[in-house]
Parts: C-alpha cells; sequence; structure tokens
C-alpha cells in the first residue's frame, strides 16, 4: 500500500477554521512550525531552564512585558532546579482530554518520567502559542511536531549543560526517566542539577534535533489518565461555572423566546423591588447573532437581571414580563420544512456549486460529476430513498457560564470557550477597543469546560456577560444561563433531507450517484452554517457519475457545528442509504463496501487530505473480523449492523448487536469499533473518546430533536429531549488500527457518526425494516 | 442566623430566602462549587449530594426545608488527610472523567449505592445510576469503577480496565 506522511498536515486547516482565520478581526494564528524557533526565557524562580516558541512579536506581548522582546516567547518547558517539570497545555480542555495530551509528547521526547511533571494551563495568546481552540479534532495533529520538538530541544540543551558541568563529552550521556545518565560509570543525576546551566546553552536548529522512533517511546502509546481527574473527584474549582470572585454579582439573561425577538420593555419596577436584586435592564441586539460568528461580539437582544446570588436572578427572571418586538424575528416551523420537503422528494434541486482553489484564491466550479442521469439510466439496478434528520441540541452539561469584568475601558473574563481567542475579539468589538488596543485592555481566561461538543465554539455568552459587566462597571458579574436558555438558545445541529438515487451494474457495482440535498439559508445565498455538502462525502469521492442538487428553504434558526459538523448527519443517510444498495446489489455489505472502495489510493489523488481508500478497508475488514459480523445471529429479531465513515481524518468502522422486540424495544447489546487515527498516543484518551462518541450517536438516534414553532423552540429541559442514561449503554469493544506511517489525527469527532447507521442497518437485518428518519422515537422504537 | 451541617462542619449561611435550593447556597454562598448545576429540574444528577447519606438532588431541596440533617458533599468524601474513598480512586484508575462536570454527581450516586450495597449486580448499578446523566457518555466506564471500589471495599480482585501497572 502507498501511504502518504502526514507529519507536516498540520497547516492545512479545515474550511471552517479557514473561515475564521481570514476574518482580519478574529486575530487567530496559524500554525507556522517551520518558522517557529525554541528560544530560553529567564525568570524562573531559583534559576532553572524556561523554553518556548518564538511566535513572533505582537502588541499583546510587548505591553505584558514592558517592551522587552522575551515575553514574546510562550513557556512549553520549565526544568525548575528541584527537577521538578511544568509543561504547559495550550488548547482548551472540554473532555476530548488534550491538556493531558499534549503535555505526554513533550515528555515523551524531554524524556523524563511522567510522575515528574506539573501540566499548567496556558495563557490565551495567539501571538505566543499561535490558535488555541478546542475543534475540528486538530489539537493533537496541528501540534504533534511543535510539542515534539519543544520536548527534545529541552533534552539537548540538559545534556549539554551536564556534559559542560561534569566535564563528560556529551556523546557518553544520555537520557532516561528525567535523568541524565552516564552509562560508562554507572553514575546518573537528575535534570534539576543542570537546570541552570542549560539555561546557558545554546538552543539547537530545529533541524538539528532528533526525534525518537515510535519503537523508542517510553511514554506514548500506553494508557495515561487525565492529568484534572484528582481535582475532579474531590470537587475542586476547575470549571467556568466555578469561577468565583470578591464582590461579585450574578446575573441572568432572558431572550425572546421567538428567536431575533428585540426587547422593548420590561416590568422593570416589580424586578428591580424584589429580594437580591441589583438592577435589571435591557441589552440591544449586536450584529446578527442568528449567524453563527463567534467573534464579532455578535449577541441577541434580552434583559439582564443582576442580583447578590445566582437564586436571586433565576427568581427574578422567573417573573420577567417583557415586550418584544418581532418585527426580525424567525417565524420558521419544523413541521412545515418537512411537509415542504417531501413535497421535493421526487424533484431536483438547483446544480450544486463547490468551492475549490487555496483560501485567497477560491473559485466556484460544479459539484457534480460525470452522466449520473445517463448512467441510471442504463443501471441494472436503481435504488431510491428519501431520508430524514431534525434539528439536535448540543445538550453540553455544563449551561453556559462566564465571569467578566470591566474596569475603565478593559475587560478581564473567565471563559469555558472553544475559541477562547474569538471571544477576546469579539469582546474587543463590543467594549468598542481598537485591535491594537485589544491587546492590552481584552484579557481572557481560558478555564476547563463543561462539555463541549461544538456549543462553546460560539461566544454569545460570553459577548453577554461583557455587555453586562459594562453596564456594571467596576463589579466582576457571572453569568448563569438555565438549561431552558441553553436548550432554546442553542447554535443547532441543523436538520435536512437527502432524496437518494443510485445505480447498480450488472455486477453489482455502484456506478451512479444522486443527492437533492435540502437544507436551510438565512440569507438566500449560501446554507446555514453546518448546513451546507460537500462532493468529497463517501461513497460520493469514489463514484464516477454523481449529480448533486440543492434546495434551500429560507430558515434562519441558528445553527453551528456540533461534534463532526455535517458527518454526524451524513454518516446515518449515507451509509444507511449505502446498506440498502449493499442489499440491493446481492453482495454482502462488507464486500459492497470493499468492492465501492476499490485498490488502496487516495479517494483524490490531489489532496492529500482526503479518504485513503486502504485505510478505510482495512477498518472494515478487521470491525467484520472481531465482530463476527459475517456470521450472523440464529436469535430471531438479533442482527448485526454495519457502517463505515470518513470524516475530521479519521476512519471508523463499527458493527452494532441489536435485539428487537415485537412492540419495537431495541436493545443494543454491544457495539465493536475499529478505527485509525494514525499512531495513538495516549491510549485511554483515545479509548474515552471513541466510547464516547459510540454512546452519543445511539443516543441521537432515538431520542434527539428540537422542534421550532413560528420560530420558537418547543424543547426546554431533559425532560422534552432525553439523553441516554446507563441502563441503555450497550457494551463496547474498541480497537485501533496504528499504520507506522501515519502520525496522530483527533478522534473526538470521527468516533461518533458511523454508529448511528450501524444501528439502522442491524434493525433492518433483524426485522426487515429499513429507517430512514431519525429519530427512532418517533416511528415507535424505544432504545432499552 | 441559620447554620447547616456540611461535611461534618457546622456553617453559617447567614440570612437567606429559605426557597433557595441547597444547591445555590452551596455554590453561591459557601463555595463549596463541587455540586454543579445542570437542569435545576431533578432530571440530570449533577447536583447530587448526601442528606443523612441518602443521596438527593440539591436542586430540589430549599435551604428553608433543611435543620439539623448531616449533608455531605464531594468535597467531604476524602479523608482529612486528603486519603481516597475507594470510590474516587477506582474513578481516577479508570480514567473515567471526560469533561468531569457531571462527575460529582455521579459518585456520590456511586457512594450511597455501595454503602448500601457492597457487592452491587448490573441491574443494581443501572437503578442507583440512572438518575444521572453523563454527557460525555462515560458509561461503560462508571459502570466498571463502581465494581472495582466495591473489589477493592471486600478486599477481592478486580479489574484492571486500564493495563495493570501501565498507566501513569
Amino acid at each position: 500500500m502507498k501511504l502518504i506522511k502526514n507529519d507536516h498536515l498540520s497547516p492545512e486547516l479545515p474550511e471552517f477554521f479557514q473561515e475564521f482565520a481570514r476574518k482580519p478581526k478574529m486575530e487567530i494564528g496559524l500554525p507556522e512550525v517551520n518558522r517557529r524557533q525554541f528560544f530560553k526565557i529567564s525568570g524562573i524562580a531559583g534559576g532553572g531552564l524556561a523554553l518556548g516558541l518564538a511566535m513572533g512579536s505582537s502588541p499583546k506581548a510587548k505591553a505584558q512585558s514592558g517592551g522587552q522582546d522575551l515575553s514574546t516567547l510562550s513557556p512549553y518547558v520549565q526544568i525548575q532546579p528541584s527537577g521538578r517539570i511544568n509543561l504547559f497545555s495550550k488548547n482548551p480542555e472540554c473532555g476530548q482530554g488534550i491538556k493531558t495530551g499534549l503535555p505526554l509528547i513533550i515528555a515523551e521526547e524531554l524524556d523524563c518520567a511522567w510522575s515528574d511533571v506539573d501540566v499548567v494551563q496556558a495563557d490565551i495568546d495567539a501571538s505566543k502559542y499561535g490558535a488555541q481552540f478546542a475543534g475540528g479534532s486538530l489539537s493533537t495533529p496541528m501540534n504533534w511536531m511543535a510539542m515534539r520538538q519543544a520536548g527534545a530541544t529541552a533534552r539537548v540543551m540538559i545534556l549539554a549543560a551536564a556534559a559542560q558541568q561534569l566535564n563528560i563529552p556529551v556523546s557518553e550521556l544520555t537520557t532516561s526517566d528525567t535523568m541524565v545518565v552516564h552509562e560508562t560509570s554507572g553514575r546518573q543525576w537528575g535534570y534539576g542539577e543542570f537546570a541552570e546551566l542549560a539555561a546557558t546553552m545554546p538552543v539547537p536548529d530545529p533541524a538539528t534535533l532528533t526525534l525518537k522512533t515510535r519503537d523508542q517511546f517510553k511514554l506514548l502509546g500506553r494508557r495515561f489518565t487525565g492529568v484534572d481527574n484528582h481535582d475532579i473527584v474531590t470537587g475542586k474549582p476547575l470549571f467556568g461555572a466555578d469561577t468565583r470572585m470578591d464582590g461579585m454579582l450574578y446575573a441572568t439573561y432572558t431572550k425572546c423566546p421567538q428567536i431575533g425577538g428585540k426587547a422593548v420593555a420590561f416590568n422593570e419596577d416589580h424586578i428591580k423591588s424584589m429580594e437580591g436584586v441589583v438592577d435589571a435592564f435591557i441589552i440591544d441586539q449586536f450584529g446578527n447573532p442568528k449567524m453563527f460568528n463567534p467573534g464579532g461580539g455578535d449577541m441577541f437582544s434580552g434583559v439582564a437581571v443582576v442580583a447578590r446570588s445566582t437564586w436571586a436572578a433565576i427568581k427574578a427572571k422567573r417573573e420577567l414580563e417583557v415586550e418584544w418586538d418581532l418585527s426580525d424575528a424567525e417565524v420558521s416551523s419544523w413541521n412545515d420544512l418537512v411537509e415542504r420537503a417531501y413535497a421535493l422528494q421526487d424533484q431536483e434541486g438547483e446544480p450544486l456549486m463547490t468551492q475549490v482553489g487555496p483560501p485567497d484564491n477560491r473559485s466556484s466550479v460544479p459539484a457534480s460529476k460525470g452522466d449520473a442521469d445517463g448512467v441510471l439510466a442504463n443501471a441494472e439496478t436503481v435504488v431510491s430513498g428519501f431520508y430524514e434528520y431534525p434539528y439536535v441540541s448540543h445538550a453540553q452539561l455544563e449551561p453556559e457560564t462566564c465571569v467578566a469584568k470591566v474596569d475603565n475601558g478593559s475587560v478581564e473574563i473567565w471563559a469555558p470557550a472553544q475559541i477562547p481567542q474569538s471571544g477576546e475579539a469579539g469582546s474587543a468589538v463590543l467594549m468598542g477597543v481598537s485591535p491594537e488596543e485589544a491587546a492590552e485592555k481584552v484579557v481572557l481566561h481560558q478555564t476547563r469546560i463543561g462539555g463541549g461538543f461544538g456549543r462553546k465554539l460560539a461566544n454569545d455568552y460570553v459577548f453577554e456577560v461583557v455587555a453586562i459587566a459594562k453596564r456594571m462597571e467596576g463589579v466582576p458579574i457571572k453569568l448563569q444561563w438555565t438549561r431552558e436558555d441553553d436548550m432554546s438558545g442553542d447554535y443547532f445541529r441543523p436538520g435536512g433531507f437527502h432524496s437518494y438515487t443510485a445505480g447498480l451494474d450488472s455486477v453489482g457495482n455502484l456506478t451512479a450517484w444522486q443527492d437533492h440535498f435540502i437544507t436551510s439559508t438565512g440569507n438566500d445565498q449560501i446554507p446555514m452554517t453546518s448546513a451546507d455538502i460537500n462532493p468529497n462525502v463517501f461513497p460520493m469521492d469514489l463514484v464516477d457519475n454523481v449529480k448533486l442538487s440543492q434546495t434551500m428553504f429560507h430558515n434562519a434558526i441558528p445553527t453551528g457545528p456540533m461534534r463532526a459538523p455535517s458527518s454526524n448527519a451524513f454518516a446515518f443517510s449515507f451509509q444507511s442509504f449505502m446498506h440498502e444498495l449493499a442489499v440491493a446489489s446481492g453482495k454482502s455489505h462488507v464486500n459492497f463496501l470493499l468492492d465501492t472502495l476499490g485498490e488502496p489510493r487516495l479517494a483524490n489523488s490531489e489532496n492529500p487530505g482526503s479518504m485513503h481508500t486502504g485505510r478505510a478497508a482495512n477498518v472494515i475488514s478487521e470491525v467484520a473480523r472481531i465482530s463476527g459480523y459475517e456470521q450472523g445471529s440464529s436469535e430471531p429479531g438479533r442482527a448485526k449492523g454495519l457502517s463505515f465513515y470518513f470524516c475530521h481524518s479519521g476512519y471508523v468502522a463499527q458493527v452494532a448487536d441489536v435485539s428487537v422486540s415485537a412492540n419495537k424495544e431495541v436493545k443494543v447489546h454491544k457495539v465493536w469499533a475499529v478505527a485509525d487515527f494514525g499512531f495513538i498516543h495516549n491510549l485511554s484518551g483515545a479509548e474515552n473518546q471513541m466510547e464516547g462518541g459510540i454512546i452519543d450517536g445511539i443516543s441521537q438516534l432515538f431520542n434527539a430533536k428540537i422542534t421550532f414553532e413560528n420560530g420558537v423552540i418547543q424543547q426546554q429541559n431533559f425532560h422534552q429531549y432525553p439523553l441516554l442514561r446507563m441502563p441503555q449503554a450497550p457494551e463496547l469493544e474498541v480497537a485501533f488500527l496504528e499504520p507506522e506511517e501515519f502520525s496522530p489525527t483527533g478522534g473526538g469527532e470521527p468516533s461518533m457518526p458511523p454508529v448511528l447507521a450501524a444501528v439502522t442497518n442491524a434493525i433492518y437485518n433483524a426485522t426487515g425494516e429499513r429507517i430512514r428518519k431519525m429519530p427512532l422515537y418517533e416511528l415507535g422504537y424505544k432504545l432499552v | 442566623m441559620a447554620t447547616l451541617n456540611i461535611n461534618g462542619q457546622t456553617m453559617d449561611i447567614g440570612e437567606i430566602d429559605p426557597s433557595t435550593p441547597l444547591l445555590w447556597v452551596l455554590r453561591d454562598e459557601l463555595g463549596l462549587v463541587g455540586t454543579k448545576y445542570g437542569c435545576g429540574i431533578a432530571q440530570c444528577g449533577a447536583c447530587t449530594v448526601h442528606l443523612d447519606g441518602a443521596p438527593v438532588r440539591s436542586c430540589q431541596v430549599p435551604v428553608g426545608n433543611l435543620s439539623d440533617q448531616q449533608i455531605t458533599t464531594i468535597e467531604g468524601l476524602a479523608a482529612a488527610d486528603g486519603t481516597l474513598t475507594p470510590v474516587q480512586e477506582a474513578w481516577i484508575e479508570i480514567d473515567v472523567p471526560q469533561c468531569g462536570y457531571c462527575q460529582a454527581g455521579q459518585i456520590m450516586s456511586a457512594e450511597a449505592l455501595l454503602r448500601n450495597n457492597s457487592n452491587p449486580s448490573d441491574a443494581d448499578i443501572d437503578a442507583a445510576m440512572s438518575g444521572n446523566i453523563c454527557r460525555c457518555a462515560t458509561y461503560t466506564r462508571i459502570r466498571q469503577a463502581i465494581k472495582n471500589a466495591a473489589a477493592k471495599m471486600n478486599g477481592t480482585a478486580f479489574y484492571d480496565a486500564t493495563g495493570a501497572g501501565e498507566t501513569a
């Protein structure tokens, strides 16, 4: 198999994050590993080596350092004379394990014992750390090389210092477990003994560093538990919700139930007379908050209540009577969209165009290829299916919350945010400070995030508390959304529809694919965020004749990325329909997938980020083997289902073993997953992402649906939007293929999508009923 | 001035609106922020604490209804010298948390289960834990951690899902 090395894939950001980077006000720095150099940083108490990456000069860095160049360096490694090692973790932690994962990579090349390491959450500063965000399953692949180089650089400097201090040639010294070792004499010394002298050693050119090979790894590849686990199980303050400050007041913020309505007046006298209420006021809408824009300061109009306790603020919120201006409010209803979509199922939409080329020179080309109409007209077998999936809420367990304090035109923020740098940029806009001033006047501290799933990519709740704090000059304000605020005020996973028709030739091979994609638009030009489609979805990327068309309904219910954006819905419909085709082809599902994948190659030879069919085939074959998929089941009403999906550079195949009772009670007994995310550097973390992704997918498949009537979200809390609970959790078996040639990609997102179709395909195999609509409770199924 | 018995200590809570849920008294007035707000309607279990040893949803307990009951929160589980309970140890060893936000509530439910039932079956675990949502879906690890904690408490061998001696 011809394999592509992807150690240097980092600068290739997905479209979603490229969009952010193109906006000047966003100030997200792209990683430029090749242009960065490691430098020493002075200033450890008691002496010692502190090593950072230079990201270039910036107003922010200069302001923080009093004009000295040293502060343009970001600390990644600090070695104390005591031998303790501080490793700085740059990206937000939202449960994906990155606070543990990135320092582990440094520790490996530094050749230190993990027990000697203290992990420190880094400050937010693009000028020091480049892009800092939790999204796109990108934290590991974007930082893999830089973290290895940080560790290796510090190790070289320790060795050089040891050689000089001990008067032993450096060639006779080596390292192991935070010790410098002289093998000839058997003597060894802790790193701390050389930390002070190491700080005076020259910093090696990255090109001269010898990084470990995989067989030399002592830490990477094993299981490591989360660095915050002890604090979590003992209830220490960690999360955004846990931020407390002297003199802090508590706020709620109430927006129009009909999305986009603006507050005109409210029962101000009554609210202000309530016990514990300090102030209450209307805040105007800023920007266009129906559209997902994490860095613009965009926020809806609403009524803020500031009180002496969260409870007082919530009680007052419940008694609010608000007059709303509904002239710009949404009027769409989900049931209307469903009715209109089904009426279009036998029609084609507008021909879909797709963007190609480098970010600064995009051009629009037709997304279709070949002659789908002609091939379908002559196909041996033609299969059609119309698929529906709903709007879905992220429902992360920590409702939106944030603390901000405004003083003399400056603001300091403590936020559980997935793109904290955009939170700073948008807050600067709201504060009315220029980008030059923003470095000094807008400071955001990242906290642990109580679940993200993409919801906290949006920073609306950050902007709301900044706007409230601006009215409460000098007072730290903590904004707490209620669960009802969260569920009805999400940037939802958009619902959508696919009308598929596909053709098979005389030997059951897939020859043509048509998809009429029906989605929503807020501006009548492009689909809402995460409501678009491109021609690279498996299997369209491998079919010669593809016709992609689109119909957009005007509907600006806010949408945004949710774990595996687009893929979380496409995998259900595309891979259920692939199983329909496999059944029609007379082949086994495994063989139909493998035949569609064909010879090992890149799906698009010009795009090294496209799917590699050999890696895809390997995970499918392996999951079929470990699950006994081809053996089937002799038990009536019980069967296994298979699904494969490729997204976020990850290859995942899953098999679900499912029983369906006569009254449609479904038990998912077990799910097997085989993934190829390249090298797995923390096995426990990777398994956790896969286990969570599988159960997340099953939960959504059966029970997740957000509806809206005349622009009003109908679900408010978990009694109307049930999540999977302990009794319904299946047994899980997870395995990883780790081809030698590939460095790590991320697992948080690709772990989730395939399981939805694995379960629906299993239900088909068990009962003969094809499922083309989510959630399953609407079809009478019940997960038990 | 009102007082509460929390984690073995008598704590003043001052003059307070008696309708205030215990959850917000813990978090806002006493700074015991380990107990979490998730839904406010007893659906998610993130706010679970012990009232005289029994698990309750603190978002549903008005502080005015409390008198001399013993309240235990996640902060009160470990011994004064920092020694963790078998449940807390198992949670770390199995690497249960993902985001971690629900885990205080999960642990309080698990502790209550194991105090009444030192060898819970899968059905016992389902029944005791079904009131606690984990949005990251760490359920399989929670189940294993409860079994490991039970084995530790009973002095029997337990399954080490993280690989014996392999985990740092």
